[in-house]
Parts: structure tokens; sequence; C-alpha cells
């Protein structure tokens, strides 16, 4: 890249420019001093940032009302994700209105990209994107989710209810 | 032949021609449930609506004979109509299963459903909920709510299989297909319902949420689990075979196919293959590359004497490789003990009088062929004799891949493990190798299967069938060919494709005009000659 150079007379003159620096640094920090409404970083492992609850994080797969997993094991989620993260394994259901469901649903989330495509895919509202977004882990720890991490990780508290209900649909005639 | 008219192109057809019939042979798109070209016209979906010109109403295609001058039309607006209510009825009791339902995918329903739906149902009334997951025999499972009740695999049973075990029960929308009291679906054939259904209502046990069918490429191959070389379509991906299912092929098998030969999967995937090579050598188990093992073995081979070699094949491989190893044997290790291992002989000749024959080798005939070929005619009391007198020293045997129809695998494997020096090609595990304790040489060497290569079967009428490799499951295994020309010592001839091969090939119009300066680099060297 070539840089023409312009010759501007006040850009000799080293003090000045030194001195707005400094100015500006000064505005900053007496203002974060005198009104900490304004500072805009967070003292982050105690004061934590609020996102939005439609915040695309963590995913959860949800359960019915019998506390069991709603995912049919249709696999639209695993062909619709751009990043081939999700792998299912489907099964025969005992009970005969269920069907299929899965025995394993695993996602690769360190794969993952987040874009939400699973949850737009999913046609009986059995994953979504949670609001959790921090889940650092250590060396070797394990960041391929397994069905039960994903519906019954102490965070959700027993899991979290899809708003579909089978039994709802049957006796509505579906 | 009758002149008629279909959708403005005129055509000649054979006078019995049904309008279905003429309309599917020229690549005419017509919406259809009820009626498959090898089954009889039952005429109950009411889907295949045709105006024909003078009639004033539609009719149906698949009952209506083409008459002299008749003008055919099934575009119009008219036949749409009459095609999207027609399909309306069919769905107001048809469940919202398809993420559940193993059809999705390949379903006639959704398929005309997206060409003809009536997007807004206009049924009010809830929908009949009739009996899910019903079990009509070990292969079968039936779902009554997502049944149009098309008939097609009641006739199937009726007409092709005749064991009349299907029917269609109760009256209106109570109707269900089921099956006699304590007489389930269990036919030899049975799995052909399950392909011609139209919906997902009947689904095979085997395949069953197995996969969804859009993870699986196919490939056309013939079926190698009897004589009859029926043609098949498999179905697979990276994690192995899932799936066998017939193609129309009206000299050879029609468009059905057994149940048997539906597991002839089964054994290529990679749980029941053997995936590198053995060598025993005093008394321990040695890994070994499939080439190297291959040129060991032939080496030990040359250093013998020509009468103390012997070759055992079985007709499981295809004639090319036949030839490739018996004019080895014949011509570099000088030996005519060419034996010829049958499996069941007493079946041998039986025939059901659908498709399924006794002799369960795809390439008898193609066996047979080259060892006549060759001049070849050792019996196999010969090679027992041989063995037991201990003449043959050296045996090189060609196992069978599908070693399910081998009943006599493990007695005729302890027969072969007499002799001092044994080499086993075989696609299977062998458990009767694993489990050997005694002194004996032993290399097994793995070889490809049927899914694994090009070739061609012989069959049962003598009609030689070309096949070409579908897929690649064991890597390593070599062909019978391949292990032919390592014992002879020579090396394999890789053929790598240039560029322009794989690439332009392909994509090369039959028409194109080939000129010889262009294969050079024009821009450069010809810019503004051309």
């Amino acid at each position: 890249m070539s840089v023409v150079k312009q010759k501007d007379e006040s850009k000799e003159w080293y003090l000045i420019g030194i001195t707005t620096g400094l100015i500006i640094t000064m505005k900053h920090l007496l203002v974060n001093l005198f009104n900490k409404k304004k500072m805009i970083t967070l003292n982050y492992p105690e004061e934590k940032y609020e996102y939005s609850p439609r915040f695309k994080g963590n995913h959860v797969l949800t359960v019915k009302k019998d506390g069991s997993i709603r995912c049919t094991a249709c696999m639209l989620c695993a062909t619709n994700c751009p990043a081939e993260c999700i792998t299912i394994k489907a099964s025969e259901h005992p009970d005969a209105q269920v069907e299929k469901y899965p025995i394993s649903y695993e996602i690769d989330m360190l794969r993952c990209v987040f874009c939400g495509f699973c949850e737009e895919a999913c046609p009986v509202d059995a994953v979504r994107l949670g609001p959790e977004w921090q889940t650092p882990g250590l060396n070797g720890s394990n960041f391929t989710y397994d069905i039960n991490h994903l519906a019954y990780r102490p965070a959700l508290k027993g899991g979290v209810a899809s708003i579909v209900d089978d039994q709802d649909r049957h006796k509505a005639g579906i | 032949m009758l002149k008629c008219t279909i959708n403005g192109v005129a055509l000649e057809v054979k006078p019995g021609t049904t309008i279905i019939e003429a309309m599917n042979n020229n690549a005419q798109r017509i919406a259809h449930y009820c009626w498959h070209p090898g089954l009889s016209v039952a005429g109950v979906c009411r889907l295949c609506m045709v105006e024909i010109q003078g009639n004033p109403r539609v009719q149906i295609a698949c009952n209506t004979m083409v008459t002299e001058g008749m003008v055919i039309n099934n575009t119009s607006d008219k036949v749409k109509d009459a095609v999207k209510w027609g399909l309306d009825f069919h769905l107001i009791n048809h469940p919202l299963d398809c993420p559940v339902c193993d059809q999705a995918g390949e379903c006639g329903l959704q398929d005309q459903y997206m060409e003809y739906g009536q997007y807004d149902s206009e049924m009010a009334e809830k929908k009949q909920k009739k009996h899910k997951v019903v079990d009509l025999g070990p292969t079968v499972v039936l779902d009554s709510e997502r049944c149009i009740l098309c008939s097609r695999c009641v006739r199937f049973t009726d007409e092709v299989s005749k064991t009349n075990e299907l029917g269609i029960f109760n009256r209106g929308d109570h109707a269900e297909i089921g099956t006699h009291a304590g007489k389930p679906l269990d036919n030899k054939y049975s799995l052909n319902t399950v392909d011609i259904c139209p919906v997902g209502a009947l689904t095979s046990k085997d395949f069953r949420f197995k996969q969804r069918v859009w993870y699986l490429k196919d490939s056309e191959t013939v079926c190698n689990g009897c004589s009859t070389g029926c043609n098949v379509k498999v179905y697979f991906n990276k994690e192995g075979l899932f799936r066998v299912k017939p193609i129309y092929n009206a000299e050879v098998n029609g468009h059905w196919m057994c149940d048997e030969g539906r597991d002839t999967y089964k054994f290529v995937n990679l749980g029941a293959r053997l995936t590198k090579a053995y060598q025993f050598v005093s008394g321990t188990w040695i890994e070994n590359y499939a080439g190297a093992a291959a040129k060991v073995a032939g080496a030990n081979l040359k250093s013998a004497k020509a009468e103390e070699i012997g070759l055992v094949l079985t007709g499981q491989h295809t004639v090319e490789e036949y030839e490739s190893i018996v004019s080895t044997f014949v011509n570099t290790f000088k030996t005519k003990n060419i034996f010829h291992w049958v499996n069941n002989k007493e079946s041998f000749e039986s025939f059901d009088g659908i498709l399924l024959r006794g002799d369960k080798n795809p390439n008898t005939k193609g066996l047979l062929q080259v060892l006549e070929k060759h001049g070849i005619n050792a019996s196999w009391s010969q090679l027992e004799e041989g063995l037991k007198s201990k003449k043959i020293k050296h045996l090189v045997v060609a196992g069978p891949e599908n070693t399910f129809v081998y009943p006599d695998l493990e007695q005729k494997m302890q027969l072969f493990l007499t002799a001092e020096n044994l080499v086993v090609l075989t696609a299977a595990k062998t458990p009767a190798l694993e489990a050997y304790k005694g002194s004996n040489k032993i290399t097994a060497i793995p070889l490809k299967t049927y899914i694994e290569k090009d070739g061609t079967f012989i069959n049962f009428q003598g009609r030689a069938q070309k096949f070409k490799k579908a897929t690649t499951v064991v890597s390593e295994a070599l062909t019978l060919s391949d292990a032919a020309t390592l014992m002879a010592g020579q090396d394999l001839q890789l053929h790598v494709a240039s560029p322009r091969e794989v690439l332009v090939a392909e994509h090369i119009r039959a028409d194109q005009v080939h000129l010889e300066s262009r294969t050079k680099n024009e821009f450069v060297f010809n810019r503004g000659r051309l």
C-alpha cells in the first residue's frame, strides 16, 4: 500500500500531539471514576452481561409433560445443520403412539456455529438454542453434549417443557 | 398399431395398451397410486385422471384402453382439479407423521402433494384413528393410519407370491389392511409389499429407523444371493450398506426380488469382513498388508512342486477374476488341480417357481465356463484324497463372501486346514481359522465383495450381466485378479486417470468436434489461430 504523506505544520509540533492524547485519556478516566453508569466495560466474573432471552446459546432438548424427551428422531435438524455437528440414532419406542425416538442425540459444540437452523427445521419444537453461553472447559473436557446433558443438565432444573403436546394434538384429531 | 395423441405428442401403441401404460412408456408424468406395472388393474385410487377428447368427464387412465385416434390430455385445469380433490380425499385420514415415517423422502403422497396438493384442507372433522405398529409377520410392520388402501400389497400376495395372506377388512373409513387370524405375512417375497407401498404404511423391520432415505446413495448392481441374478439397487452411505431393492428387468426378475436377496448386504458391511491379511506362523497370528501377504504366499507357491499345489474356487466371484486366477495357476504354477467347491449339493437344481433358486452362487455358470475353457476336470474326491495322502501340500482357497449360504463352511475349512500351507482368500471373517491350533502355515487375505468391484456374473440362463463398483467398504481388500497377479510375482498396474479423463470425458458432448490444436493450451500457443 502506498501512502502519500501530506505535510502538515501542526503535526511537526510533538508536544501538541502528546497532550491531546493525554487529555482524551484523562477525560475517560474522570468520567469513569465519577460516573460509573456510563462506563462501557464490565467487571466480568462478578458482573455479567444480560443478553436478550432470544440469544442463541447452547442447545436444549425440550421434554414432554411426563418428562420424557420430545424429539422424534426425524433427523431434520441433522439434515439442515450446515456444520454437520448433530448425530442422532433412532430406535423403536415401546409405545406405538410415539413410535420413534432417539436413543442417542449428540451435538458437537465445538463444530456448532449457533446458526439456529436446527431450531428452525424441527417440526415438533424439540430442540432450541437456549440463553446459556458461558461453558468454558479445561483441557480434555467433553464438548460433545449427549442426550442427557442436552435435556436434563442441572441448569435446566428437570428439563424445559415443550409447548407442543402430543396428547393435546391427538385429542384435537391431528 | 394404434395412433393416439397424448398431451400433444403423437404416439403409436400396441392394441390393448392402457392409457397409463402408454404414458409411462413414453416418459409422460401422471399421478397414480394403485396402478403398478407388475400387478393387475384395480382402479381404486382415482388419481390417474385424464381428459379424453369427446368425453364429457375425466376418466381413469389405468383402466381405459387406448383406441384409434384418441386424443388424451392430463395437463388441463379440469384434470388438475380432479387430481387435487382426489388427493384431498386420500389425505382426510392420513396422519401428519412424516417426521416419524420411514417413507418420507421417497413417498408418493409427499411428491404428489407438492405437485397437486390442496394446501388448505376443507375437512373439519377429526382424523380417524387406526392401529399403529401392527406386526404383520417376521419382516413387515403395518401402520394402518398411513394406508391409503391402494390394495397393491393385497394384489401382490394374490397374484405374484400367490400366498393370499393380506386382505382389506371392514368398510368405509374403518377399512384396514390386515392378515387373517393366525396367518402372518410370512412368505419368501413379503418385502416386495414394502417396495410397492406408495406410502409408509408397510415398512421393513430390517430397515426401519436405521437411516433416513435422503442420507443414502444408490447404485445398480446384480444380486449375488442365488443363480437367478436379479437386477438390484443397493443403498449405502459411508457407514456401509443398508438395503437392497429390485429394479425392473423383464428377462431376469421382472419387478421383484426375494427376501433372502435383500439380506445380501449384511455380509458386505464392515462388521462381517476380514479387513487385514493375517499370517499364522509358528503358533501366532501376524497382521500384514493384503498385497504383501499375497506376494509372500505367491513366492511360497513358486518354490513348490506343481503337483503339490491346489486351488479351490466357489461360484461367488466374477468371470474376469476366474479367468485371471485360473490362467495364473495353469500358466505360472503349471497345475491343473483346480477344484469347484459346491455348497448344498442336494438343493442345487431346485427352483420355487418365482425367482429363488437352490444354487446360492451367482456365477456357477461362469466358473464352469472358465474351467472348461482351460480344460480342467479335477473332481472334489481328488482333492480329498490329495489332502489325505499329503499329495497336495499347498492349497489356495477362494472362499465364499456370502458365508450364510455355505452350511458346510466349518466342515470344509477343517478339511482345508490339513494342508501344510493354506492360503485363504476370503471377504468374510472365518472363525474356523481363528480357532486353529496346529503347526500348518496359514495365510488369510481379505477379498473384495461384489459391491466393491466391476465384473460379470453369468446366471442360470447363461445370461452375462455386467455390473459396476458401487462403493468401497474395506479399502485394503484385493479382488481375486489382484491376488492372482500378486501371487504370480507381478505388481499391480494401477490405472491413474488423468484429469482430462476424469473431468472432461464426462462433459464432452456427443457431437463435440475435437481439434488437434485444441489439446494444447490454445490461449498461450495458438491464440488468434482458431
